[in-house]
């Protein structure tokens, strides 16, 4: 029998040939995966996307996210359970008095670009640079009583501040305020670091790129002085949605995605092959806010019928799927300040909301509620929806995508912000109450104090508690403010939530003791 | 009996396609109509300790992530998907219809400029277009149906402009002109009863899109508010939530995809009685 063979597309290939090559064909595809797998690049979920490379426009931990891959600090939090920090930049950092600090920098540590070494200089232009007013840095009042650094030496100085702060360890040096940039670059770009140019950086890791709304490219940093970080590329993934990150995860897409609630006891039970959960309780805070100068809401009858009105537990079951617990206030547990319960019970009571309306001569209210378009918070907005209606309350709930949203109570932002209603907001926080009260004193209304709330009692507490060492005295203080904050009826704290972490077990995450993740410590496993 | 039989209705019914379609579409309305009636549990009503059931004697469809019954849910989701397209392709199609005729009848340059009007509305994109004006408007069901007659009655204007355009010159249309009849005896008695057949069958084939949009718009987040049962926020809940239970997912793309295959089936049948030419060719 003769075969065909002029047909054939390798005339001169048995089966047995082509069925080997295909085995090695198969074996060399392989090689990229692992190479890919080896760890020499890492994909993190952002929850939203940072603004720009500049502290001075930050506003939250997802800049920190982004800073703390490419800049550097004089300390930095160390990774684990226990809150701490570790020296970074410095060499030695010491608080001389109670209103000094003297540090000295490591020599040698360098900026990218060729733009030299860090020097003192660049601490004093960073941290000065969020005092000077035209500069509207949002992130001011993590500073405090911040004065100015006094230059001592190329590699030395002294930070002194107006008067105590006793945030100054865990929040105005290893957090966002504390970033330290390069003078120089940031003067040859005009004093603004924008998305233009990459800029120089100090951290372990450089931008390569940035995908608007798709994902921040970063890649090691060859002059970085430090130890050589793990991975030769890290992306920061921009994924909103809670469920979109945890289906990013199990299809790989993403090596660490924070996951919403709802997951948490079914991930516990059974995490997918190659994957580990980690749960933290978050220092976060979400609360429903109340504009008290709305005209609708003079009446405090009408502000406390609201309060008595919305079911906390019932948000924070059906939002948090039980794995939170009702907050007490702004300040989570463990931290000085926190309050061990509220003046108002989170159970709503229908029937003592309605007869404070009755009160008022209120037969039916209607309130606009404005909310992020996070499943969590439109979920607790159907909740309170429901609840409030009980006690003759009808709630119109509108829903905003991110920029949207965070530009309703910002005065240079048009003039919404007077009119707002009910909000639910939710807050990043750090190891100390201040960071947590410095949102709601006065002069942050038309910025980050929605609810216009204006109180001297608390400013002056605010302002008395930054400086005030005893434990003790701070704590009974912050518990004050926030009942100043709830007998004002513009605030119904609802949870600190948790932070539930799924990542793929090649990969030794570094978090903070709330969870949120510390990307320049990320190593391999 | 004969003449009914001969008749569009007639014809209708005696389509297995148009039946079937017809079965559908009224099994939805009626169920639209009565959800009050029909639905065996309080559509906002939530019970937490029953979230996430899937089917039963108790929940027809399951609960979904707030423990709200979710057939209830999708009969007042029926409710309001109808009534957006209704009233969306009822609008979108009298301005497409009057601006199709101006451009048809009316002088060479306004023709043009309602051509080119048309194309333009007809480029953009209509997610994009809907998100832009979502962002300026409130959010409600006004915006989803502006945003869907924006969106669709160019398509009204540039088959009714065709058709007119065809017409105009006809025979019987010179005839009536040299008999000197008015203009709104033409347009009225002449032209209008010549379109509304295409006319018809478009309105029909693009109710079933004009009820994705809203559902669309719904889970985009652009829709109708939080709290309010729609097709497509149960399709977004059952998204957001696929992972607890697939029910919801399950549950919300029924009605959709029964009212697109009525509507869809309902179109083709008109078309096929209503065109002269497939008429012929059955």
């Amino acid at each position: 029998m003769t075969q065909d063979t002029s047909r054939r597309l390798f005339p001169n290939t048995t089966r047995r040939q082509l069925l080997a090559g295909a085995a090695v064909l198969g074996t060399a595809t392989m090689f990229p995966l692992v190479a890919w797998a080896d760890g020499s690049r890492l994909n993190v979920r952002a929850y939203l996307e940072p603004d720009d490379y500049d502290p001075l426009d930050a506003s939250g931990f997802l800049e920190e996210l982004l800073y703390g891959c490419i800049y550097r600090k004089l300390i930095q939090y160390v990774p684990g359970d226990q809150w701490d920090w570790q020296p970074d930049l410095a060499e030695s950092i010491e608080q001389t008095s109670p209103t000094t600090i003297a540090f000295t920098l490591k020599e040698g540590q360098m900026w990218s670009d060729g733009f030299g070494e860090i020097t003192a200089e660049d601490v004093k232009f960073s941290l000065e640079r969020h005092m000077v007013e035209e500069n509207n840095s949002r992130i001011k009042p993590d500073l405090g009583p911040f004065s100015h650094v006094e230059v001592t030496g190329t590699h030395s100085g002294i930070i002194h501040l107006d008067e105590p702060f006793a945030p100054l360890w865990t929040i105005a040096l290893p957090y966002l305020a504390g970033t330290i940039i390069c003078k120089e670059a940031v003067e040859a770009a005009g004093g603004k670091i924008t998305t233009a140019i990459p800029p120089a950086v100090s951290g372990p890791y450089r931008v390569v790129e940035h995908r608007l709304g798709e994902r921040w490219v970063l890649e090691r940093n060859p002059d970085y002085s430090g130890a050589a970080a793990d991975f030769d590329r890290v992306d920061l993934v921009v994924i909103v949605d809670d469920s979109a990150a945890e289906i990013a995860k199990e299809a790989g897409d993403v090596d660490f995605a924070q996951i919403g609630p709802g997951s948490v006891a079914r991930l516990q039970d059974s995490p997918p092959p190659g994957t580990r959960l980690s749960v933290h309780p978050s220092l976060f805070y979400h609360w429903v806010g109340l504009n008290v100068q709305n005209p609708k809401f003079a009446d405090e009858r009408v502000r406390m019928a609201i309060m008595h009105a919305i079911d906390v537990p019932s948000i924070v079951q059906a939002a948090f799927f039980d794995v939170a617990e009702p907050a007490t206030g702004i300040i989570a547990p463990g931290l000085i300040g926190h309050r061990p319960e509220t003046i108002i019970p989170p159970q709503a009571d229908p029937a003592r909301a309605r007869a404070l309306l009755d009160e008022a001569g209120i037969d039916r209210l209607e309130v606009n509620l404005d909310v992020l378009n996070t499943v969590i918070h439109t979920t607790a907005a159907q909740v309170m929806q429901a609840t409030m209606a009980q006690a003759g309350i009808d709630l119109n709930i509108s829903v905003h995508e991110s920029g949207s949203f965070w530009s309703l109570g910002v005065s240079a932002d048009g003039d919404r912000w007077q009119d707002l209603e009910l909000t639910i907001k939710r807050f990043s926080m750090t190891p100390d109450p201040y960071y947590a009260t410095a949102w709601f004193v006065t002069e942050q209304i038309g910025d980050w104090n929605w609810e216009q709330f204006s109180n001297e009692e608390f400013d002056r507490l605010h302002d008395e508690a930054l400086s005030e060492t005893d434990p003790e005295r701070r704590d009974e203080m912050y518990r004050r403010m926030q009942d100043l904050m709830e007998e004002s009826g513009g605030y119904r704290f609802i949870t600190h939530g948790v932070t539930a972490n799924l990542f793929a077990d090649n990969i030794a995450p570094a978090t903070r003791p709330d969870g949120l993740p510390l990307v320049q410590f990320f190593r391999r496993a | 009996m004969s003449a009914f039989r001969h008749s569009l209705l007639g014809r209708l019914l005696a389509d297995p396609m148009a039946l079937f379609a017809m079965v559908i579409i009224a099994a939805l309305v009626i169920m639209a109509l009565l959800a009050d009636v029909i639905a065996p549990h309080d559509p906002g009503a939530m019970n937490l300790a029953d979230r996430f059931a899937p089917p039963s004697a108790t929940y027809w469809m399951g609960t979904d992530n707030l423990g709200r019954d979710t057939f209830s849910r999708l009969l007042q989701g029926g409710r309001i998907a109808l009534y957006v397209a209704l009233t969306a392709v009822t609008i979108s199609g009298l301005i497409g219809l009057v601006l199709g005729m101006l451009a048809g009848f009316g002088p060479r340059w306004l023709d043009n400029a309602l051509l080119f009007f048309f194309d333009a509305l007809r480029a953009y994109p209509t997610i994009i277009l809907a998100l832009a004006l979502a962002a300026l408007m409130p959010r409600g069901l006004s915006t989803v149906i502006i945003v869907v007659v924006i969106t669709s009655f160019a398509e009204y204007g540039r088959v009714v402009r065709t058709q007119t355009l065809s017409l105009k010159n006809s025979e019987f249309i010179l005839a009536e002109r040299a008999m000197g009849a008015s203009f709104g005896r033409i347009v009225f008695h002449h032209i209008l009863p010549n379109v509304l057949g295409p006319f018809f069958i478009l309105a029909a084939m693009n109710l079933p899109v004009v009820i994705t949009i809203e559902a669309g718009m719904s889970f985009l987040g652009i829709g109708v508010p939080p709290g309010t049962p729609s097709w497509g926020a149960t399709l977004k809940d059952g998204f957001d939530y696929i992972r607890n239970t697939p029910w919801i997912l399950l549950s919300g793309g029924l009605p959709l995809i029964l009212a697109t295959l009525g509507f869809t089936f309902l179109g083709e049948a008109l078309r096929d009685q209503l065109d002269p030419r497939l008429r012929k060719t059955r």
